[in-house]
Parts: C-alpha cells; structure tokens; sequence
C-alpha cells in the first residue's frame, strides 16, 4: 500500500431534477455496497457509496435529494443545495454529475446550466433516451458538449450500457487540477432575477434546437424494419420532441380521467392496504412457528431456571411477537415503492391536492401522509417537500394518527381475537374499518386545527402545488426491493433494541421481588403448580404494583392492571403492546405464539370484577385507543426536531392521548350499554 | 386576456408573460412555464383543480391560481 490511498477519496456528486434517473444511475455506480448517511444536524439522508471496483476508479459518490434549480423553494431543497456547496464531512465535490431527462431536456439543462456556471466541475449525463427515442428523436452528444462546454454522456441507468463511457469521462476531470478546482468559491443562485432566469431558458432552447435531431433510421442495417419504426411513430413526428410520452398520456386519460380518476385511486389505495393483511399471512405463519420453536426448545434445554424464563419469556417470546409482523411491514414498503417507481403517487397527491387543501393541508402531504403507514418518522422527513411551512406543519401534526405498521401487530392480535379463525377475510375488512378511520380522525384533526386553532401552528404563508407527473415507467422491481428491503432492516435497527429492552425490563418487573413464591401445593399436580406459581408470582410482582396504581385510570374502560401496564409499556414503541401482553399472561407453553396469546386471553378474567378481561367491548376500545393516542417516543423526537420546538410534540401527545382515552371510554361503555 | 385556467382539454397555447406579483412566479418560470412556450391542458383532478399541463416533454400539476397567472398570447 501507499500513501496516495491513505488519502481522502475524490468526491463525485450526482445532482438532477426530481425524476431524472438519478438514483437508478447511482445504483448502476454502486452495485450492491451502498450505506445512507444523514446530513449533520439534520435527518436529510444521503446515500454514499465507492465506485464498484470493477470500473477501476477509486472515488466516493454522494446522491443528493432532487432539485430543480440551485434557488431553494423547500427545506429539503435548502439542505440538498448546501450540501452540494460544501458538505460538513465530505466536502465540496470534485466533480459533479448532472443527470438530465433527454425527454424533457429544455427543463432539466436549466440546472445543468447553473451548476456549470457556478463553477462546478461538471458532466452531464443524459437519461431516459428510450423515451425521446420512441418519438423519434435523439440527443447528438458532440453537439451538446460543445455547446455546453462540458463533458455530456448517454447512459442507459437500468441496462447499464453507457456507464462505462461515463466513466471514461470521470478519470481525467479526477486528476490533480481537480483538486485545485474545489478550492474555489462557488457563486451562489439564490434570487436569480427573472431576466436572469428568462435569459437562460432562452440560451437552452437555442441549444435544444441544435442537438435534440431526428433519429436516422435509413443508417440501420434493416431497412424494412426502420420504416415500420417509422410508420408507428409518424403521428408523434408531428408534435416535435416536446411531446409528453404517448404512453403516459394514454394511461392517464383513464388514470386520471374526471370521471374515474378518484375511484381508481381509492381502489389502488383500497388494494394497497388489503394486500397488507392478505398476502403477508403465510409468512406470519412461519415466523410465528419458527419463534414458538426456538422458545420451546430454549426452556427445554434450560430446564426450570430463572434465566430459562429469561431467555425464553423475556427474549425470545418478547422479540418474536414483534417480529411477527415483519412481513406486513415489507410488504407495505414494496407497494409503497411501486407505487412509487411507477409514477402513480404524483399523480395521487394531484388528485387529491383540492380536498386536502380545504382542510390546510396540500397535495404534497399526499406521499407524507402514506408514508405515514410505514412508520412516522420517514414520514414527517418527507414533508420536507412541502414548501408552505404552516401545510408543512400541520401535516407533521397530524402524521401519527396514519396507523403505522408497529400499530399492525397489536391490530392483528386484537382482530384475531375477535374474528373465527375460519374467516380470515373478516379480519382484512375490519383493519380496513381500522385504516378508514384512522384516516377520516386524522382529516378531521386537520380540520379542526386548520379552522380554530391558529395558536397550535400560526405560520402564515403562501400555498402552491406544483409537481410534475413523470412519465409511467415499468418499475425496476430489482431495486424496489432492494429498498423494501433496507427500510425493513432500518426498521428493525430502530425498534429492535427498544423491543429488546422493554422485554427484558418487562419481564423483570412480572418476575420480581417474589420469583419463587412459596405455596402450599399439597394433591396438585406439576402443570397446576406451574400455573400457580406463575399466577402467584405475577400478582405480587412489581407490575403488579405499579398497575394497581394506575387502575383507577384503567377501571373506567372496564380494563384492569395488566392492560394498564401494557399500555404503558407501549408508549415506548406501540409494538410493545403485544410483547407485554405475552410477558404478562406468560405465554410460551405452545407451538404457535399467537394462538397461545389468543387463548391466554380469552382465560383471563379481570381482577377486579371477576369477569372476563377482553370482551368485545374492551377490544374494541383498545383499538380506538390504538387509533388516536401517540405513544412513540422516537416519534416525539423526530416531531421535536422537525418542527423546530416542543410546542408541537407535546400538543400532539396531549391532545391526541386525551382523545384516544375519551374515545375508549365512550366506546367502551356505549358497547356494553347495548349489550355486548 | 387569456389565462392558461381557461384553457379547455386538448386546447394548445403560447405563453406571452408570468404574472410577477404571483408568489409563486420564480417557481413557473424555473419549472419551465417561461414565455414563448407551447403548453397544452391535458388532464385535471375531479375538481377541475390542480390542472395538469404537457410542457417542455412532460406533464407539470399546478394549481387553478397558479395557472391563472400564467398569461398566454
């Protein structure tokens, strides 16, 4: 080794405009050996990677968030565009690729264009040719560097052809000068004048004119098949290359037709959320079992020790009655991301913008607000995009009330113990119920606040929706999910550890001070005297001390301690609701962990009244408990962090769990009123 | 003077100017909505609003009011 590779890597950043073909570029550049960094003192993340050795340069790349310009309209702009200038650990870039759709390539040059005159040291890489291609046009590349005074490449991001070419561009621009070249101060564009801005549209299009030419079929070798081509593409030739993709078009006179366009979309977002529930099942299944094995093997080799219940109770039932619902939460993420590669959730945050926007929220709380079922904290990042800080606000303050998945596993149980396992489909319409009304209580929030409440977010500034709609593209499902995959695992190194720790504090407070009582056991047999020392052992633990504290709160909802404890265990991570209750009732006697959970509580009885502890009625309210009260801890931070104070946070846990616990109450007592 | 809201489906038009005064106007112009440019009304939500435009190669969504400040020629 020598020193040369001691030294700090040359750093490339991929720049572009929203949906210019980026991150595929960037996939293309990284293989499999990415890792997402956040920005410092921010939670914009960055993927970063090494340039895959197989390309034979040494270099980091950096991809950045989409931009449109270097002038800055949204916080998420703000934080991309300064990270561009000089990013607080990785520097300035040494080199900057510019991604512009060749489809569009008027709009996006206008970046190109800017990044080059600010100094940057740049090259252009030029995307989705196909799409030109199908309307019988290409970009002439010589003509286009030579006009632009850069480096300019066609690359293909999802075959790969080009990349090599690219990359041949990238080894010189990467000698010594490039060095020199980050020494100097990049001239900023912030309230760039609008003749300034007119004056370089109009320099763009002179060489669009120059470059974008028609496609020469008659050089291909089959010239039978070239004026086929031609004939098919006749009737775009008239439009010129400015025509939007055919394709899209066509799919979107029914997509987004005036007639239809709504009830397609409530019947994707209806196929979405059922698909949940129904394709995830089998996989439950196996890791219920798998979970159920591995604790019965555990206290088998054990024996009847203290840390066999540890290992067996605390850590394996614990973890396992979360991870559970893991293959719901992968395959939210994978429609969600193709949904999105598609191009279809632009067109959903179109359609939906009017409504929302009565209600002081925006079309671009659309993609938040769906994220929102994932998890909260990916979601109020992403209302970053909405440029108007009272939506941006108001959309953050509503984001915990869309049931992210930690709530599923705790539906699923309560469901489950409503619903005959024979009839599954009854479980899928009731967490539709749940999803429905999760959603109409979150708009009815937004409502109230945006109508009365000027105190809670009390911004005043201008609204505007201006997204474009990319062209509908067959989604790449390689990388879909790859992503599903890393959000997944981003999940667990989340709520892992909390879970984790929860259970095992948890399973101390049920084991402790009392662990072995002393009874008299005189003609009982060995399992009634395990039931009774686990009966025993548990109502003089120290939860038990600390639910009789809290039962005049939980009596009113006809629950009893243990509830109580559970809940409050939940306000760490509302997953943890299922874990405890499996902790509390001690349930790891059989093969299957939720039909054990299921049966345990159906035997409890409520310490109190002597009656049965989960009822219709106290499922139910649990659920709406569920549906309204904010009980994440992570999620208050990150809504503390976004929003800039802690007014917001508090509000949100205050007003929220004061609802939810009202809610309950009257669901509750109405429930039994009529009779259940 | 016509704006690009009382543009009808399929109707084709070339902008002359971007209302100044619209907070959103440096937002148009970056966009692409610049003067000289040929856009046509392709779709719109079912509540006529936000309206989406074929510009420069793609479509862009934006608003009613937005739209009313774009004044074509």
């Amino acid at each position: 080794m020598n020193t040369a590779s001691l030294e700090k890597l040359h750093l490339i950043t991929l720049v572009g405009p929203p949906n210019s073909g980026k991150t595929t570029l960037f996939n293309q550049l990284s293989g499999k050996n990415f890792k997402t960094v956040n920005y410092p003192g921010s939670t914009v993340e960055y993927s970063t990677c090494k340039i895959q050795s197989k390309f034979g340069i040494q270099a980091d790349v950096l991809d950045s968030p989409g931009i449109i310009s270097l002038n800055p309209n949204s916080p998420d702009e703000e934080v991309s565009i300064n990270s561009l200038y000089n990013h607080p650990e990785l520097g300035s870039p040494h080199l900057v690729i510019a991604t512009a759709d060749a489809s569009q390539i008027s709009r996006h040059l206008l970046l190109a264009k800017q990044l080059i005159e600010s100094g940057f040291n740049v090259i252009v890489a030029i995307t989705m040719n196909d799409i030109l291609a199908n309307r019988g046009y290409e970009v002439d590349e010589n003509k286009l560097s030579e006009q632009l005074g850069c480096g300019v490449v066609k690359v293909d991001g999802r075959s790969g052809i080009g990349i090599d070419k690219l990359l041949s561009c990238v080894k010189p621009k990467l000698s010594a000068d490039a060095d020199e070249n980050t020494s100097h101060p990049f001239k900023a564009f912030e309230n760039i004048s609008k003749e300034k801005l007119l004056a370089m549209y109009s320099d763009i299009e002179r060489i669009e004119r120059n470059v974008i030419v028609p496609i020469n079929y008659v050089s291909q070798p089959n010239i039978k098949k070239a004026n086929e081509k031609l004939k098919i593409l006749n009737p775009t030739l008239k439009y010129g290359s400015n025509r939007p993709d055919e394709r899209t078009l066509k799919i979107d006179s029914y997509l987004l037709s005036r007639r239809l366009g709504l009830l397609f979309f409530f019947l994707i977002m209806a196929f979405t959320f059922t698909s949940i529930f129904w394709l995830a099942h089998p996989f439950m299944e196996l890791v219920d079992e798998f979970f159920g094995y591995l604790s019965n093997s555990a206290s088998g080799l054990l024996g009847n020790t203290w840390y066999s219940d540890l290992i067996a109770d605390g850590i394996i039932s614990g973890t396992g009655s979360v991870l559970v619902f893991l293959p719901q939460i992968l395959i939210l993420f994978l429609i969600l991301g193709l949904l999105e590669d598609t191009g279809y959730l632009a067109r959903g945050a179109m359609l939906i913008d009017k409504p929302l926007s009565k209600i002081g929220l925006n079309g671009k709380s659309f993609v938040p607000m769906l994220s929102g079922f994932a998890c909260a904290i990916p979601a109020m990042l992403a209302a970053r995009t909405i440029s108007n800080k009272r939506e941006r606000l108001l959309t953050i303050f509503i984001i915990p009330l869309m049931s992210c998945s930690a709530r599923l596993p705790v539906y699923a149980l309560l469901i489950a113990f409503l619903t005959p396992p024979d009839k599954a489909w009854l479980g899928g319409i009731a967490l539709a119920g749940i999803y429905i009304s999760s959603i109409l209580g979150s708009l009815i929030v937004a409502a109230f606040i945006n109508k009365f409440n000027k105190k809670i977010i009390n911004t005043l500034d201008s609204s505007s929706f201006i997204l474009e709609l990319p062209a509908y593209r067959v989604p790449k499902i390689k990388n879909v999910i790859r992503n599903s995959f890393e959000s997944a695992k981003q999940y667990i190194y989340r709520a892992g550890p909390i879970i984790l720790v929860l259970s095992i504090a948890i399973w101390l407070l049920t084991y402790f001070p009392n662990h072995t009582p002393e009874l008299n056991t005189d003609g009982l047999t060995h399992d009634e005297v395990v039931q009774m020392v686990k009966a025993e052992r548990l109502s003089t633990s120290y939860a038990a001390a600390l639910g009789k504290f809290i039962q005049p709160v939980m009596s009113p909802l006809g629950m009893d301690w243990r509830i109580g404890v559970s809940l409050i265990a939940a306000f760490a991570a509302r997953e943890v609701f299922v874990s405890s209750l499996a902790m509390i009732f001690k349930v790891t006697d059989e093969d299957n962990l939720q039909s054990s959970i299921l049966f345990a509580m159906k035997d409890a009885v409520n310490e109190e009244t002597g009656k049965p502890l989960f009822t219709v009625p106290t499922i139910i309210g649990l659920i709406v408990f569920f549906i309204f009260a904010m009980q994440c801890i992570s999620t208050v931070a990150v809504s503390k962090k976004e929003t800039g104070g802690w007014r917001i946070p508090i509000l949100q846990v205050v007003i929220f769990t004061a609802t939810a616990y009202v809610f309950s109450f009257i669901t509750v007592n109405l429930l039994v009123l009529v009779g259940f | 003077m016509k704006t690009a809201s009382e543009l009808h489906f399929g109707e084709r038009a070339i902008i002359s100017d971007i209302d100044n005064s619209h907070p959103s106007f440096r937002r148009l112009l970056e966009i692409g909505f610049t003067p000289g440019q040929e856009i046509e009304l392709v779709n719109s939500s079912a509540f006529n609003d936000p309206m989406a435009f074929a510009l420069r190669g793609t479509l862009i969504a934006i608003r009613k009011h937005e739209a009313d400040c774009i004044i074509l020629s």
